[in-house]
């Protein structure tokens, strides 16, 4: 008997995959990026259907619960891509300086 | 060729008299102008500078990469920083520039505190200036009696070395960073620097650090 909650949250999960899946479409992202999400979707599908197989890793890799196995590395994610996130908009930063001083030299 | 550039953002108070006065000691003058929402590209271009301009506000240190890839093109034999508020005084440039060349200098830096001629705020003298000089140590910084000084003058040599890639404050120290980076030799010389605005705030000293930091993450151009 699924809860409400995962009914949700399996919902929720197929919705944010046909959004990778469209944004692959309109060539937004590339396959690692695909493989990526896609498999982060089911993942956290699996583990809110399942909740005692986080359970099990957790106590295999020696952390208490396992919530705390999913927040662990919830926030381990979130931190990598944030930090990609900052480098890929300096990078851009550092493009549109280029733009910007190209085109004031050519006036 | 001596070329003077000067940053300027929405400065039109100032800056016609800044590249006015600036004439009678340089060769060429060109104003980079930092999108500025102001009359600053027409008074610039009624003193007779040349007009480099920035559609979009970047940054003081982009604004000086823009005029040093103008200077590179134009193969100047000598870069001037100046700042286009009016801080600095014109009849510092000559002897700076006549002890550069004595001394085999590639690099100038101005300084507020050889002399007492600047009316530094108590402030700035005593708490951001002290910082100051530790951020620049940290971050691979030359020594120098005075951290954050916008007059400075390259040789062709330093001018082909120091690409900015820090657009905003950081600059300065950038500067340093890559002065003892590519062994540049450099002297200090006292200038006079007169406050009509304040310059940098506590706020701008944590951008600064924020932007040192990334800058060590990011590839250089």
């Amino acid at each position: 008997m699924l809860l409400i909650f995962q009914i949700l949250f399996i919902l929720f999960a197929l919705f944010a995959i046909a959004n990778v899946v469209s944004k692959k479409k309109e060539g937004a992202l590339g396959p690692k990026g695909i493989l990526f999400w896609i498999l982060f979707w089911v993942v956290a599908a699996m583990v809110v259907v399942w909740p005692d197989s986080a359970q099990t890793i957790a106590n295999k890799l020696g952390i208490g619960r396992g919530v705390d196995l999913v927040i662990y590395s919830a926030i381990a994610v979130i931190f990598f891509v944030l930090f990609r996130l900052h480098v890929k908009m300096e990078s851009l930063k550092r493009d549109f300086t280029q733009i910007v001083r190209d085109k004031a030299l050519k006036k | 060729m001596f070329l003077a550039i000067v940053p300027a953002y929405n400065e039109e108070k100032r800056i016609g008299s800044v590249v006015r006065s600036l004439f009678e000691y340089v060769d060429a003058v060109v104003v980079v102008d930092d999108a500025s929402t102001d009359k600053t590209v027409d008074e610039s271009r009624k003193a007779g500078g040349v007009v480099l301009s920035h559609e979009i506000n970047l940054g003081q240190g982009a604004a000086l990469e823009t005029g040093h890839e103008y200077a590179r093109q134009a193969k100047a034999d000598h870069v001037l920083h100046f700042d286009g508020d009016g801080q600095f005084h014109v009849e510092d440039i000559i002897p700076a520039l006549d002890k550069l060349k004595k001394k085999k200098a590639d690099i100038l830096f101005g300084s507020r505190f050889l002399d007492n001629r600047s009316n530094m705020p108590w402030f700035k003298k005593y708490i951001v200036s002290p910082v100051g000089h530790m951020v620049n140590r940290a971050f691979g910084a030359v020594r120098l009696t005075d951290v954050h000084n916008g007059f400075r003058i390259l040789n062709k040599k330093a001018l082909n070395n120091i690409k900015i890639s820090q657009d905003r404050m950081a600059h300065a120290t950038e500067i340093l960073a890559l002065t003892k980076k590519y062994n540049l030799t450099y002297i200090e010389f006292p200038v006079k620097v007169t406050y009509h605005e304040y310059g940098q705030s506590a706020a701008g000293g944590f951008k600064i650090v924020r932007d040192l930091l990334f800058g060590k993450f990011m590839k250089k151009n």
